[in-house]
């Protein structure tokens, strides 16, 4: 029972993904057998052995909370699956640690500024783990009877009674009492619970033996099982918490913005303070843990170095997360600086860092990569089709092969085919340029293009 | 020839380690079931002299008979009240004993398990006003 609950959270964790990264929602983890080694094609990851035996082990520690405050760069070309890897992680993590995804060049487009902006992330992916811990009565409604003052005024009595599987027990009710299970429409046969505390009651469905007692029921009427064990219970429930979540409840005048969490615009560094000392204060008396989660950072060269130098601060509060970045640059110039440096990040960030290398796929990775995305896309493709397509990929790129997929199963569909072939493949390559052939055509006709100027060096992005 | 004896020694060795682990395992596991049983037993008690002590507020005799174990003894009303409230105390003492102790040993079981211990288990609870608070970021509102 509790699986399966589990297992439809994992769906809706997964459906929020797929929605955001498209290119990767084929990864269901980082493909790792118990003893951390590799399987060369498992949960939608391909060869990248090293690099992701490297991942598995960062992310034991980091589920043993031994690394936080630690960055990990993941450095490689273009296409060699860092974005891949980092989804990886995030899936294996599991529900419970905090985990954010960020571009580089988000930090530009928000409306706040860019150390702002750092912090949020920052703190979005910081947990803090508390329990609830609840007296509940719990138990099927056997009988219910109430007696009225045969004048209409004054108090009424009546009598509840519960029972569990094991055992049978009534209560006498109060008027008040009484009044709230009138409210609920509480009768025989319904499976309530009483929260000790408040008195709150709440009416969890109806009984399954009850299930014949009338033969039209409303659709919203649920059937449950009959409480086992004991009749007063206690109730415990862990939950974690993001600090930027708590953050912006606190930073709000009042609480009907509560429908819009999230774009709270810049929240004050008092509010912060406030809220460590109150976090701080709760560990001290055990009541929290600090789950420290993973901020990954993708397109990490298109921070700037005031964004580093808060980063290497950032990393040394005893409450940072574990930062995971990703780039494709070589040695290029750090942004807001005229200093080159590998990766683009400054020396002194690099040295903190723990470097995952990603090397190019070889050609049956390639292969193997392709056939997931087929299936990912629902596009059944031949096998003569699929080996062009991995040559495609070979001397072009895995992105441009990818893209070819969707293109040339759509080709297929045209022609009332449902397996792609050689010639759909071909089609849409003669069609769609890639890299290369477009810039190769760019410098043939480069003349009868407008504002052609000849001397300009290539694209700078940094 | 030497050889396998060894080899059958080992054998020998990794049963006996085997069994020896699944009977801890299992010990543990049995504790527990026996302690959630025991909780039972003892809320029904509770129950049971919560509902003893409402009927003999309601009734007016200042003697009653109550059974104590096999014996039916006759006392006054009070005393018997006194003496349920007592009990009613002391189960409440005891479950909840028992239930702290649970925590413990299901975290060792699962360590017996080579699963990891319940995330949070041990933590103290928040209190009500601070699960208010916590809700509103919940998004629950009570």
């Amino acid at each position: 029972m509790a699986a399966v609950a589990a297992a439809k959270v994992q769906e809706v964790r997964e459906i929020t993904r797929i929605e955001r990264i498209g290119a990767h929602s084929h990864i269901r983890g980082l493909g790792l057998d118990d003893s951390l080694e590799p399987r060369n094609v498992s949960q939608g990851m391909v060869g990248q052995l090293m690099a992701r035996r490297a991942a598995g082990v960062v992310l034991e520690m980091i589920k043993d909370g031994k690394i936080a405050g630690r960055a990990i760069l993941l450095a490689g070309q273009p296409g060699t699956g860092k974005t891949a890897i980092a989804m990886g992680m995030a899936q294996a993590l599991g529900l419970d640690t905090p985990f954010t995804s960020m571009a580089g060049s988000e930090i530009y487009s928000l409306e706040m500024g860019k150390t702002e902006a750092l912090t949020q992330a920052i703190r979005k992916s910081i947990g803090v783990r508390i329990k609830e811990e609840t007296e509940i009565i719990e138990g099927e409604v056997v009988e219910i009877q109430v007696d009225r003052p045969a004048t209409g005024v004054g108090a009424k009595v009546g009598k509840l009674t519960l029972k569990t599987t094991e055992m049978e027990t009534i209560y006498d009710l109060g008027n008040k009492m009484i009044d709230s299970l009138m409210k609920e429409k509480v009768q025989a046969g319904d499976v309530i619970t009483i929260d000790k505390a408040t008195g709150k009651i709440n009416r969890l469905g109806r009984s399954f033996t009850r299930a014949r007692d009338y033969d039209a029921t409303g659709s919203q009427t649920r059937f449950v099982q009959c409480p086992e064990g004991e009749l007063q219970k206690r109730k415990e429930v862990v939950h974690t918490v993001t600090l930027h979540e708590v953050d912006v409840i606190n930073s709000r005048t009042h609480g009907f913005l509560a429908l819009f969490s999230g774009d709270t615009g810049e929240i004050k560094s008092e509010v912060r303070d406030q809220i460590n000392a109150k976090v701080a204060e709760w560990r001290e008396e055990g009541k929290a843990e600090i789950v420290p989660g993973v901020l990954f950072i993708d397109e990490v060269h298109m921070l700037d170095i005031e964004c580093f130098s808060f980063l290497n601060r950032a990393l040394e509060n005893e409450m940072a997360p574990v930062v995971i970045m990703a780039t494709n640059r070589g040695i290029t110039r750090i942004r807001g600086t005229t200093y080159k440096s590998p990766h683009g990040i400054p020396i002194d960030l690099l040295d903190r860092m723990i470097i995952v290398p990603t090397s190019p796929y070889q050609e049956k990775d390639l292969k193997e990569i392709l056939k997931i995305r087929c299936e990912e896309e629902d596009c059944e493709m031949a096998d003569d089709a699929l080996t062009v397509l991995t040559r495609i990929a070979l001397e072009t790129s895995l992105r441009y092969a990818i893209q070819l997929i969707t293109t040339a199963s759509l080709v297929s569909r045209k022609r009332k085919s449902t397996e792609v072939n050689i010639d759909d493949v071909k089609r849409v390559y003669s069609l769609f340029l890639d890299e290369n052939r477009s810039s190769q055509f760019l410098k043939e006709y480069q003349d009868e293009f407008m504002f052609n100027e000849l001397e300009e060096q290539a694209m700078e992005v940094a | 020839m030497k050889n396998l004896a060894v080899n059958k020694d080992y054998a020998m060795n990794d049963e006996q380690k085997t069994l020896k682990y699944l009977e801890e395992v299992e010990a543990k596991a049995e504790e527990i079931l026996m302690d959630r049983q025991e909780i039972v037993a003892l809320d029904k008690r509770r129950n049971d002299d919560r509902m003893g002590e409402r009927a003999l507020r309601n009734q007016k005799f200042d003697k009653t008979w109550m059974a104590v174990g096999p014996l039916l003894i006759k006392m006054s009303t009070n005393s018997a009240q006194e003496l349920l409230a007592k009990d009613q105390r002391e189960c409440d003492v005891e479950i909840n004993k028992i239930r702290s102790d649970l925590r413990v040993k299901v975290n060792q079981l699962r360590d017996l398990e080579h699963t990891q211990s319940v995330p949070g288990l041990m933590l103290n609870p928040m209190s009500r006003e601070e699960m208010l608070a916590v809700n509103q970021v919940l998004g629950k509102s009570l």
